[in-house]
């Protein structure tokens, strides 16, 4: 006896759509791409460089920024003041934002003309066209990915026991680092992941900011519309399968101590 | 000595309004009402959690009213108890006094003691996730009592307990009073503040309505919501009259009633707790006054022995211990007398109702 109903083969039938849609160009690209090519460029150390350039760089951006950043989402999550929703709308505005209009805004605001600019190269440092001009393009796209996760994070821990931390005589700040920071770790630990590799596949920010030294994506793009698909292709399949082995080992760090939780937190069900 | 002065705190929709107490050091205060009375937000006032409208609070000659939670060394035994998931019962209970300079030998010396003594030193090394909620409740209690504060707010503490246990936290509760520590208890059920209360007061609607002895409180209760809290559910609206010189009760046109002391006209309501009357199944008037004849209507266990519903015009619930009813046996539609002495009578005059 056949179990589903039409309904459920159409079901079917366009999840299957959607699937083949996101996986066969880049199957199609890794069947293109041939083993000699493949390796030619893994040995090329421009790339090399630039992949590298590119995880360490989102890596170090997202550390820098989750300092602030999720202590910002503690506030969201536990305050109340006027303008929260407004507050809560800019946080959102990157992910609405075309990335290279985010790029021309940055620009303005880090080239020597601009505020961070002119601070920056006080100290002699200028940010155009340095990796910590890309930290900063980065972040700008990627920040939402941690605050929202990490303020989903804070507001699913009951706040009676921050209160209760208090009552205990703890100051704030040692019941943030002891009670609200650890429980809400799983949900920071994935923002962190999220906005890491949302900061590693950036493109449209950072070439405004910085076209050199190039990141993954700017190189890419460069030999595209320097040389074409076929000089592009193999560098493209390179930085995806890195990116993929990179995400999905910190996915496996952070699930494993998700799923020893979720054990200990079901040992009793 | 806690004293509450004129604290008013609205809350949403609701409010508490011009609460005023004074609770002596050494006392265990029951608060006794129902939940949405607002007794859980006068605890949090207390301890800290948050502050009220208007009005004050003092311990002592210290104003606490705007000082920080962390500053008022008020224990709060949380009604869920609010264990840290995430740390041992260990980490639990030193949470107070681990950080700062003290030495870790002890750190763990005064958690061994308190542990021991509320006889869960065996779970130290324990994640709580696993423990019961009596193990979670003295663990709470063990985390609050070891920096030893100067109030202990029990929040509903009996609500998630088994039957089993109540009684050694009881004990638990009366020993620590004992010793000096004064103990504010949040309660929904009267039993609870008759065993353990040296003073009640009643809260409903965000106001305290009685306070007092549990004596006073049970006894005299001020108004119909305090009498239905003190168990009683023998209720009379009735007109107050002279006869003779001396002062009676008439219900319902027939029934008379014969009360003790002085009163004055009026209506008001009667009150008989159910455990005053007596049921007498034989066939003779047993006595002169306060005694009526009518019919069991139902004979239901309780924890006292039966309860017998007996209608003589109107219902009466009476308490009738497993061997007064073994000794004097009756049953459903039974003709019986149900009589009471005049001291059983509580008075509520119309003026006093709410």
């Amino acid at each position: 006896m056949n179990r589903y109903g039409p309904f459920n083969w159409i079901l079917l039938l366009l999840s299957s759509l959607i699937l083949l849609f996101l996986i066969a160009p880049l199957l199609s690209m890794f069947i293109k791409t041939g083993p000699g090519e493949f390796f030619a460029t893994a040995a090329d150390k421009e790339v090399r460089a630039s992949i590298w350039l590119t995880i360490w760089v989102s890596f170090a951006s997202t550390l820098l920024f989750s300092v602030a950043a999720v202590p910002f989402a503690w506030i969201l999550a536990r305050k109340s003041f006027p303008g929260k929703s407004l507050v809560q709308g800019i946080i959102d505005l990157p992910v609405v934002l075309p990335h290279t209009a985010a790029g021309i805004a940055l620009l303005g605001f880090i080239s020597r003309e601009g505020v961070l600019g002119k601070a920056a190269s006080a100290v002699g440092l200028n940010l155009v066209n340095n990796p910590a001009g890309i930290a900063i393009a980065m972040a700008f796209v990627s920040l939402p990915f941690l605050i929202n996760a990490a303020r989903d994070g804070f507001a699913a821990v009951p706040e009676r026991l921050e209160k209760a931390g208090l009552n205990l005589g703890a100051s704030p700040s040692r019941v943030f680092f002891t009670i609200s920071l650890p429980l809400a770790r799983r949900s920071i630990v994935t923002g962190f992941v999220m906005m890491f590799a949302r900061g590693m596949s950036e493109f449209g920010a950072v070439v405004i900011i910085a076209y050199h030294p190039m990141i993954a994506p700017v190189l890419i793009y460069d030999r595209f519309s320097s040389f074409g698909l076929t000089y592009a292709r193999p560098a493209a399949v390179l930085f995806i399968l890195v990116a993929l082995v990179v995400f999905t080992l910190l996915r496996l760090l952070s699930g494993r101590r998700e799923t020893a939780i979720f054990k200990e937190e079901n040992a009793d069900a | 000595m806690l004293t509450l002065k004129n604290i008013s705190k609205k809350l949403g929709n609701f409010n508490l309004s011009d609460i005023s107490i004074a609770i002596p050091a050494g006392t265990y205060y029951v608060l006794l009402g129902r939940s949405g009375s607002g007794k859980t937000q006068l605890l949090e006032l207390i301890a800290g959690l948050s502050r009220p409208d208007t009005g004050e609070i003092w311990l002592g000659s210290e104003n606490l009213t705007s000082q920080r939670i962390q500053d008022r060394n008020i224990g709060l035994v949380f009604q869920d108890y609010a264990v840290f998931p995430n740390m041992t019962v260990f980490e639990n209970i030193a949470y107070s006094i681990s950080s700062g300079r003290k030495s870790r030998n002890f750190v763990k010396g005064k958690v061994f003691n308190i542990s021991s003594e509320l006889n869960i030193a065996h779970l130290l090394d324990r994640d709580t996730k696993h423990l019961s909620g009596g193990e979670l409740q003295r663990v709470a209690l063990a985390r609050t009592l070891i920096k030893s504060p100067r109030l202990l707010l029990l929040d509903e503490p009996m609500a998630s307990i088994d039957a089993s246990l109540k009684d050694d936290i009881k004990r638990l509760f009366r020993r620590l009073n004992r010793e000096g520590l004064t103990i504010i208890h949040v309660t929904h059920d009267y039993r609870e503040a008759v065993s353990l209360a040296s003073r009640v007061g009643v809260i409903h609607g965000g106001r305290i309505i009685q306070e007092g002895t549990p004596d006073e409180v049970f006894r005299k209760p001020v108004n119909r919501f305090v009498a239905r809290y003190s168990g009683i559910r023998n209720f009379f609206r009735v007109k107050f009259m002279e006869l003779a010189g001396e002062w009676k009760a008439l219900c319902n046109g027939n029934l008379i009633f014969s009360l003790g002391g002085n009163s004055f006209p009026g209506e008001g309501l009667l009150l008989v707790r159910s455990d005053d009357i007596r049921i007498s199944s034989g066939i003779d008037r047993p006595c002169s006054e306060n005694c009526f004849r009518g019919k069991v209507t139902d004979i239901l266990p309780s924890e006292y022995g039966m309860e017998v519903s007996v209608d003589t015009g109107v219902t009466f619930y009476v308490d009738v211990s497993a061997d007064t009813f073994r000794q004097n046996p009756f049953s459903e539609h039974s003709e019986i007398w149900i009589s009471f002495p005049r001291e059983a009578c509580i008075v509520l005059h119309e003026k006093k109702l709410d």
